[in-house]
C-alpha cells in the first residue's frame, strides 16, 4: 500500500516537475542564438571551478555555508536517490553495495546531514536576526516565505532522515548502526525518550518522502531553479571577460539591440533562470550603492518576470504586452536604471554563477539609442560632436597634436617606430590629462623607447559610444580606425586610457584587426624590471599614496600588479589599498559614458569612491585613467580634500626619475 | 500642405584656417557638415509633420556632395530630398543663392501648396542671414526671422504666431501663411536620427534639379548674378589673452585695469 | 586711326594658374569663362585648357585672390616690348562694357546709415555708423544722412545731426510704430529709389539683418553682412572687411558692379562718434508709402528681456560665472551684484551646480548650456574642458582665479589672478560708480 501511494505520489511529481522545467526552460528557446558551446574542455573546467568548487561562493565568509551546503546536496543526492528508488522498489537499496562502499557512505550521508542542518539553523539566523540588506530587492525579499519555506523543506528532510534511521536503528533492524554515529545518538535518544518507535520510523519515512515530492514539484517554480540550471551555467559562461559587446548587423530591415525580452539571446534568458538572488551584485554595484534606480540584480529578476508573464504569448507568434522597457514595475526595467550603469563590471564579478547582468543594460541601451532615439539630453551633444569632430568634446581634430608643442615628438611610421602612441582624447584635449600625456612623452624618451603618434589623423575610438548603446557609430568609427591601424602598420600599440586600451584590444578584435595593446602602466612596469628605467625607490614628495583602480584597467583588463609595482619602485613601498580594490574595486562613476552625463539621483558615485579612499588617509590619490583622474580630482575638491594630490601613476614615475639622486 | 525646409552642407568652420605661409585657405581634411542651424529648422518641419501632417521637402543647393546633409534631413524625417546643383549656380553669393532656392521652391509649389519655408538664422560658414530674408522676399511670404519659439500654427485660419529673439528682447507676432522663418538654436532639439531611419535615407532618392528644371536666365544666378565678389582673404589677427595687474596683491588695481580694457574694447552696456 | 600702318596683333596670352594661391572660391572663374576652357578639379582648383583659351582674361579679373595670370611665349613678350616701344608707353584700352558701367554707378551718390530705432530709443549701432559713414562721405566727397523712420520719431532726427548726418530723410507714421519687415522695407525701398545713395549701412542687429535682406534682393544688389571693417578704394567701391567661417578668416568684399552698396555692421565694432548738439541739417520728409491695412504682420507683444522670472543663459550677452571657487551658495550674491550692474546673468560650472549653489539650468559646458555671449567672466572656475566647450565660442572671456595655472586662463581674453572675494566687489562698486558717473552726464 506504501509503495503503491508513494509510486503514485513520485510519479506525478516527476511529471509535474519535468513538464515545469520544460515550461520555463523551453521560454529560453525563444531568444536569440548565441555561440557557446566552443571549447568543451575549457568550459567543463569552469563548470568544475565556479559550480562545483563555488569558488566565487565561497568569497564571502558566508559562501562557506552554502559551499556547505550544495556539497551535502550532492552528496545527499545518492542518499535521496536510494530513497525513492527504494520506495518504489523496496528490494533495492544501497546494502547491496560492497560492505565497505555502504559504511563508508553511511558515514558521509550522517555526518553531512548533520552539518546541512547547522548550516540551515545558520541560515535562518542569517536572514531572522542578521538580515544583510543585499537579500532585499525591490520585488524580491530575503525574508519571503519562499526562501523559508525552502530552507525549511531541507531541514525537515535532514531531521526526517535522522528520525527515520533513529528509529530503525533503535528497533535494532540495522546492521550497519556503527556507520551511522548521528543516527545512533538520535536512536539513543530516542529510546530514552520511551516513543512509539515504529510510529516515528514510518512519520519519518513519510514526511521524508512528501518533503522530497514536495521539493520536487516547487523547485523549478521558485528561485531554487538555479540548483538545475547554476551547473550549466556556469559551463556557458563566458569564457572571456565580456570586456566587449556583440557586434550589430546593419542593414534594412533589422532590429537592433533589445527593446523585447525575445531580443535577448538564450543565454541572456537562461541567466535569469540561473540567478539565485543572492544579492551580491547589487552590493557591489556602484548604481546600487549610491541610490539609483539600478539593481542589477533587479534587471535579471524583470527579464525573468517579463520572460515568464510574456512567453506564451511569444510562444504562439504574438507580442508581449509587459514591456521589458517602460514605467517601473515587475518585469520592467526603468530607461533611468539602464542609464544608470557605469559598466564597471562589478556585478560579473561579483556573481558566484557568472550571470552576465551588464551585457544586458548594454544591449538595452541599444534598444533606446538606436530604435527609439531615446537618451538624456547631454548625449546628444556628445554624439554629434563624436560623428563629426571623432572627440567628446567637439574639439577641432586639427588640435589633436598641439601637446606636442613643448617636446620633439616623431610621427608613426612602420618600421621606423615600434610602438604607436594612441594619445586618446582626454590625452590629447583635455588640458589635466595632457599633462599625463607630457609626462608619458619624457619617461618613454627617457627609456629610449622608439614611439611615435598619428596626430592629427588620430581619431577617438569609441569607447563610450559603444558602452552607451550607440553601435551604429561606434561601428563606423571603429571601421575607420581599423582602416587606419592597417594602412599605417601599426602593430604595437600604447595607450594612455583603459578605455581607449580595451577598445583597441578587445573590441577591434571583433574586426579582425589583432593588435598588440598595452596599457602605458603595463609598459612602464615592464621597463623597470628590464632596468631600462632605474629608480632608487627614494622618491617621498607624494607622500602617503593610495591606488584606486581603474575598472577597464583591472576588472575588464586583469591588469592590476603593473600600476602597483610602478609606485613600489619609485616610493621604495606598495601603495595604500582602499577597502574596495584590485578585482573588487569600486567605479569612479565615469565608465559606461557616464562622464558625459548629468547624476541627478543619488549620492555620486566619486564621492563615495573618494570616502573610502580618504579613509587610508592619502596625500596622493594614483590613477591610471584620465577619467578617474577628473572623477577623483573633482570628488576630493568637493569633499574639501582638495590638498589631496590626484596624480596619474606616470606621473609618479615622472616625479620619481626627476627627484632621482645621481 | 508643404514645409520646404532650406538646408546646406558647410565646412566644419572651426577646423578651417589659412596657411599663414601662402595665405590660402587649408581646405584639407576639413570636414562637411549640415549647418547646426538648419538642423534646428529641420526639427520644426518636422514638428509641423508631426502635429499637422504636412509632407516636408528638404531643399539644398550645392555641389553633388551636398546629397549628404539632405540625406540627414532624410534621416531625421524629412519626406523628400531636392539637391539644387548645376556647374551655373556655383559662385553665388546671398543674392544669387536666395534666386535658386525660391525657383525651386516655386517650382515645388506647383504640385501642392507650400505653407511654410524654414530656414536656419544663419549659415556657419557665411554668418549671413540673407538668404533666408532674400528667398521670403522674392516669394512674396512674410517674414519671420530669429524665431525661437513656434506658438501656433492655425491651418484653418491660416496665421502663425511666433516669438523672435531680438537683442534685449522678444517680440511675439503673428503673421498669415504663406510664410517663411528663420530659427534659433534655442527654437528646439534636433531629433536623433534612428539607425532604421539612416540606413532608409542612405537609399532614399535624393532628386537633383539642375538649371534646365529650374531654367533661370544664367545671368541672374551663380557668379554672373552675384554683385558681390571676395576680393582678399586673410588671417584675422587673434588677440592673445593678457594678464591684468596684480590681482593677488592689489586687487582694486586689477579691477580698475579691468574696466578700462572693457571701456576700450566698448564692452560695458552701462 | 591710322589704317596705313599696320602694327602686329597684340597677342593676348593664356590664362594659368599660380601655384598655391587658389583657394577654391567657388568656381569663378569656370563661370567666368565665355569658352568652357576651365574645369575644376577635385579640389576645387581650375584646370585651364590652353588650347581653348581666347586670352580674354575674364578669369583673371575675376579671381578673387589673384591666383591667374596671363602667361605669354618669349615670342609674345617680345611683340608686346615692341608695341609698347612703339606706343611710348602703356596702351590704355577704354573698356565700352567698364564705360557703361561708370555711368550707371555714377548716378548713385551720397552715405546713407539707417537709424534703428525700437520705441523712439535708437540703437547705438547706428550713431557707431554715422561716425564711419561720415569717414566714407568725406572719401567720397558726398553727403552722409541719415533714414529716420517710426511713429513720433522726429527727435531721433536732431540726435542725428549731432553725430554727423547733414540730411535726414523721415519717414513718420502710425504704422512704421512697430518694426515690420513688410513696412519698412517699402518704406526704404521707395526712399533707395527716389534718392539713389551709392552706400547704405545698417546695424548688424536682428532688425538690421532683417531689414537689409530684403531691400537688398528688392533693389537686386549687393549686400554684405556683419562688417567689421569698411573703406573706400579710389573707384568708390566699397571694401567691406567681415569674419567668415566662424571668425576663422577675414575677407574683403566688394560690389562693383551694382548700387547701393548695403553693409549691416557689426555693432561695438566702430567707434562712437563724438556728438555735437550745436549740429543742425535739413530734414527731409517723405510721406510713407503703405496703410496698415497693407501690412499682414502683427506684432502682438514685446517683452523685454530679463523682468521675467525666468533666466535664459544660452542667449544672454553678458554672463557671469561661478565655479568651486566661490566656495559657498551665499556668496554667489556677489554675482548676482556684478550680473545686475553689468546687466547679465549668473552663469555655473558643475561643480558649482552640483554643490547646489545654482539651479541645473544656469550650468555652462558639456552636459549644461553652451552659451556664446558677448562677455563671460568666469569666477572661480578653474576651466576643465567639460566647461571650457560650453563658453569657449564667447566674444571676450575674462578669467578672475587665485591659481595662476588654471586651464582657464589659456582661453581667457583677459585674466586677472587673485582673491576674487577682493576683485569681484571691487569690479561692483567701481562700475556702480562708473555707471552713476554717466548717467549723471546725460
Amino acid at each position: 500500500m506504501q509503495t503503491a501511494i508513494f509510486t503514485t505520489l513520485l510519479v506525478a511529481s516527476l511529471l509535474f516537475f519535468a513538464w515545469s522545467v520544460y515550461r520555463r526552460l523551453s521560454l529560453v528557446l525563444l531568444g536569440l542564438p548565441e555561440e557557446r558551446f566552443d571549447q568543451p574542455g575549457r568550459r567543463l573546467s569552469e563548470m568544475f571551478l565556479y559550480a562545483f568548487g563555488q569558488l566565487r561562493v565561497i568569497k564571502k565568509p558566508f559562501g562557506l555555508n552554502h559551499f556547505v551546503i550544495f556539497w551535502s546536496f550532492v552528496i545527499l543526492a545518492i542518499a535521496n536517490g536510494e530513497f525513492l528508488v527504494n520506495g518504489v522498489f523496496p528490494s533495492l537499496s544501497l546494502a547491496l553495495l560492497p560492505e565497505g562502499l555502504h559504511r563508508a557512505l553511511l558515514v558521509a550521508f550522517d555526518v553531512v546531514s548533520l552539518l546541512t542542518l547547522f548550516a540551515i539553523a545558520l541560515s535562518f539566523v542569517r536572514r531572522i536576526v542578521v538580515r544583510p540588506p543585499q537579500l532585499d530587492s525591490l520585488y524580491v525579499k530575503g525574508r519571503s516565505p519562499e526562501a523559508f519555506a525552502i530552507l525549511s523543506f531541507i531541514a525537515l528532510l535532514m531531521l526526517a532522515y535522522f528520525g527515520m534511521h533513529g528509529a530503525i536503528i533503535a528497533q535494532g533492524r540495522e546492521a550497519a548502526a556503527s556507520a551511522m554515529p548521528v543516527s545512533t545518538v538520535v536512536a539513543a535518544w530516542l529510546t530514552h525518550a520511551g516513543v512509539d518507535l515504529t510510529l516515528v520510523e514510518s512519520v519519518s519515512w513519510w514526511v521524508h518522502a512528501l518533503v522530497l515530492i514536495a521539493f520536487i514539484c516547487f523547485l523549478p517554480l521558485s528561485k531554487h531553479m538555479h540548483i538545475l540550471t547554476a551547473i550549466p551555467n556556469c559551463y556557458f559562461g563566458a569564457l572571456n571577460w565580456p570586456a566587449t559587446q556583440p557586434r550589430e548587423t546593419f542593414e534594412k530591415g533589422a532590429v537592433y539591440g533589445v527593446g523585447s525580452v525575445e531580443r535577448f539571446t538564450w543565454k541572456d534568458l537562461f541567466d535569469s533562470f540561473s540567478c539565485t538572488e543572492c544579492g551580491r551584485c547589487q552590493s557591489v554595484c556602484p548604481a546600487s550603492i549610491t541610490g539609483k534606480p539600478l539593481n542589477p540584480r533587479q534587471v535579471v529578476h524583470a527579464i525573468k518576470t517579463n520572460l515568464l508573464e510574456n512567453g506564451p504569448a511569444l510562444k504562439d507568434g504574438r507580442k508581449g504586452t509587459l514591456p521589458l522597457i517602460g514605467d517601473e514595475g515587475e518585469g520592467t526595467n526603468t530607461e533611468d536604471a539602464i542609464w544608470s550603469c557605469t559598466t564597471c563590471g562589478a556585478c560579473m564579478e561579483a556573481c558566484p554563477v557568472l550571470i552576465e547582468q551588464m551585457p544586458k543594460i548594454v544591449k538595452m541601451r541599444r534598444h533606446l539609442v538606436e530604435t527609439e532615439s531615446k537618451f538624456p539630453e547631454e548625449l546628444l551633444n556628445l554624439f554629434e560632436n563624436m560623428e563629426q569632430r571623432s572627440n567628446p568634446w567637439g574639439i577641432a581634430p586639427g588640435e589633436r597634436a598641439k601637446w606636442v608643442s613643448t617636446l620633439p615628438v616623431k610621427p608613426f611610421v612602420a618600421g621606423e617606430t615600434e610602438y604607436l602612441l594612441y594619445v586618446g582624447c582626454a590625452g590629447s584635449f583635455d588640458s589635466r590629462a595632457k599633462q599625463v600625456t607630457v609626462a608619458l612623452a619624457t619617461v618613454l624618451n627617457a627609456a629610449g623607447v622608439s614611439w611615435g603618434i598619428l596626430g592629427k589623423d588620430e581619431k577617438c575610438c569609441g569607447d563610450s559610444l559603444r558602452r552607451l548603446g550607440n553601435e551604429y557609430l561606434f561601428d563606423k568609427m571603429a571601421k575607420e580606425n581599423v582602416e587606419i591601424f592597417r594602412e599605417r602598420g601599426v602593430a604595437k600599440v600604447i595607450t594612455l586610457c583603459p578605455h581607449c586600451l580595451t577598445t583597441l584590444k578587445n573590441d577591434y578584435r571583433q574586426y579582425g584587426l589583432e593588435l598588440e595593446v598595452v596599457h602605458q602602466s603595463e609598459l612602464i612596469a615592464d621597463l623597470i624590471k628590464k632596468g631600462r628605467i632605474k629608480l632608487d625607490g627614494s622618491e617621498k614628495s607624494l607622500g602617503k599614496i593610495a591606488y584606486h583602480d581603474p575598472c577597464y584597467l583591472g576588472r575588464h583588463n586583469d591588469i592590476f600588479e603593473a600600476p602597483r609595482t610602478v609606485v613600489q619602485a619609485v616610493t621604495g613601498s606598495a601603495p595604500q589599498e582602499a577597502e574596495r580594490h584590485g578585482r573588487n574595486s569600486f567605479c569612479c562613476g565615469a565608465g559606461g559614458g557616464r562622464m558625459w552625463m548629468e547624476e541627478f539621483i543619488g549620492d555620486r558615485v566619486n564621492h563615495t569612491r573618494v570616502d573610502e579612499l580618504l579613509a587610508e588617509k592619502p596625500d596622493t590619490v594614483c590613477v591610471a585613467c584620465p577619467y578617474c583622474m577628473t572623477m577623483m580630482e573633482d570628488g576630493l575638491k568637493d569633499r574639501g580634500a582638495g590638498e589631496v594630490k590626484v596624480r596619474d601613476v606616470v606621473e609618479v614615475l615622472a616625479e620619481g626619475l626627476l627627484h632621482k639622486k645621481g | 500642405m508643404l514645409v520646404v525646409v532650406c538646408v546646406k552642407q558647410v565646412p566644419d568652420t572651426t577646423q578651417v584656417q589659412i596657411d599663414p605661409v601662402t595665405n590660402t585657405l587649408i581646405r584639407e581634411g576639413v570636414p562637411f557638415i549640415v549647418n547646426p542651424y538648419d538642423t534646428h529648422a529641420v526639427e520644426q518641419a518636422l514638428r509641423f509633420k508631426d502635429r499637422y501632417g504636412c509632407r516636408v521637402v528638404a531643399i539644398s543647393m550645392g555641389p553633388p556632395n551636398a546629397e549628404a546633409t539632405l540625406r540627414k534631413a532624410l534621416a531625421q524625417g524629412a519626406d523628400r530630398a531636392v539637391l539644387l546643383s548645376d556647374r551655373v549656380f556655383g559662385g553665388a553669393d546671398t543674392l544669387a543663392t536666395s534666386k535658386v532656392l525660391a525657383a525651386a521652391i516655386e517650382r515645388l509649389a506647383q504640385e501642392d501648396e507650400v505653407g511654410v519655408v524654414i530656414c536656419g538664422k544663419q549659415t556657419i560658414d557665411g554668418d549671413t542671414a540673407q538668404v533666408g530674408p532674400g528667398i521670403a522676399t522674392r516669394l512674396d511670404f512674410a517674414q519671420l526671422t530669429l524665431v525661437d519659439r513656434v506658438d501656433e500654427l492655425d491651418l484653418s485660419a491660416r496665421r502663425i504666431k511666433v516669438s523672435r529673439k531680438l537683442e534685449g528682447r522678444h517680440e511675439h507676432v503673428e503673421a498669415p501663411l504663406p510664410v517663411l522663418l528663420t530659427v534659433v538654436r534655442e527654437l528646439n532639439r534636433p531629433r536623433y536620427p534612428t539607425v532604421a531611419m539612416r540606413l532608409e535615407s542612405a537609399d532614399a532618392q535624393v532628386e537633383v534639379w539642375d538649371n534646365s528644371v529650374l531654367g533661370l536666365d544664367v545671368n541672374t544666378i551663380g557668379l554672373k548674378g552675384s554683385p558681390t565678389w571676395v576680393s582678399r582673404i586673410f588671417s584675422p589677427e587673434r588677440a592673445k589673452g593678457e594678464m591684468l595687474g596684480d590681482g593677488a596683491h592689489d586687487p582694486e588695481g586689477a579691477a580698475q585695469l579691468l574696466i578700462d580694457k572693457m571701456i576700450e574694447k566698448d564692452l560695458l552696456a552701462l | 586711326m591710322t589704317d596705313a600702318v599696320k602694327p602686329p596683333k597684340k597677342p593676348r596670352g593664356k590664362a594659368q594658374l599660380l601655384e598655391n594661391k587658389c583657394i577654391a572660391c567657388g568656381a569663378r572663374c569656370q563661370s567666368a569663362c565665355p569658352v568652357d576652357a576651365i574645369q575644376m578639379n577635385d579640389a576645387g582648383e581650375p584646370i585651364i585648357d590652353p588650347s581653348r583659351c581666347i586670352g580674354c582674361v575674364k578669369c583673371v579679373k575675376v579671381c578673387p585672390v589673384q591666383a591667374i595670370e596671363m602667361a605669354f611665349t618669349p615670342e609674345e613678350l617680345r611683340i608686346l616690348q615692341e608695341l609698347a616701344a612703339a606706343s611710348g608707353g602703356e596702351v590704355v584700352e577704354e573698356d565700352p562694357e567698364e564705360a557703361a558701367l561708370k555711368k550707371k554707378l555714377a548716378a548713385y551718390r551720397g552715405v546713407w546709415v539707417f537709424i534703428e530705432q525700437t520705441e523712439g530709443e535708437a540703437a547705438k549701432v547706428s550713431w557707431e555708423l554715422l561716425g564711419k559713414g561720415k569717414e566714407l562721405a568725406q572719401a567720397r566727397k558726398a553727403p552722409l544722412c541719415a533714414v529716420v523712420m517710426g511713429d513720433n520719431v522726429e527727435k531721433l532726427c536732431a540726435e542725428a545731426f549731432g553725430y554727423g548726418a547733414e540730411t535726414v530723410y523721415l519717414m513718420d507714421a502710425p504704422v512704421l510704430r512697430h518694426y515690420r519687415t513688410e513696412a519698412y522695407q517699402k518704406s526704404l525701398c521707395a526712399l533707395v529709389e527716389k534718392y539713389k545713395p551709392e552706400v547704405i549701412l545698417m546695424g548688424a542687429t536682428g532688425l538690421g539683418r532683417d531689414l537689409a535682406g530684403v531691400v537688398a534682393t528688392i533693389l537686386a544688389t549687393g549686400l554684405t553682412a556683419d562688417c567689421t571693417g569698411l573703406s573706400v578704394d579710389e573707384k568708390g567701391n566699397l571694401m567691406q572687411t567681415r569674419p567668415a567661417f566662424g571668425g576663422n578668416i577675414m575677407a574683403t568684399i566688394v560690389c562693383d558692379k551694382f548700387r547701393p552698396q548695403m553693409s549691416t555692421v557689426r555693432p561695438h565694432v566702430m567707434p562712437m562718434p563724438e556728438f555735437d548738439p550745436q549740429a543742425k541739417g535739413e530734414i527731409v520728409r517723405e510721406p510713407v508709402p503703405i496703410a496698415e491695412n497693407d501690412v499682414q504682420v502683427k506684432v502682438l507683444d514685446i517683452l523685454m528681456d530679463g523682468g521675467g522670472s525666468k533666466v535664459d543663459i544660452a542667449g544672454a550677452e553678458f554672463i557671469i560665472s561661478g565655479g568651486r571657487g566661490m566656495m559657498a551658495k551665499e556668496n554667489f550674491s556677489m554675482l548676482e551684484e556684478l550680473a545686475e550692474v553689468l546687466g547679465g546673468v549668473v552663469g555655473a560650472s558643475r561643480s558649482a551646480v552640483d554643490a547646489g549653489w545654482m539651479p541645473p539650468d544656469r550650468q555652462v559646458g558639456q552636459t549644461g548650456k553652451t552659451v556664446r555671449p558677448k562677455v563671460y567672466i568666469a569666477c572661480g572656475i578653474s576651466g576643465a574642458i567639460q566647461h571650457l566647450v560650453g563658453m569657449q565660442d564667447s566674444d571676450v572671456v575674462i578669467a578672475i582665479n587665485r591659481d595662476p595655472e588654471a586651464p582657464i586662463f589659456e582661453v581667457a581674453s583677459y585674466g586677472i589672478v587673485g582673491d576674487l572675494f577682493k576683485v569681484i566687489p571691487a569690479l561692483t562698486q567701481k562700475l556702480r560708480t562708473l555707471k552713476a558717473a554717466r548717467s549723471g552726464a546725460k
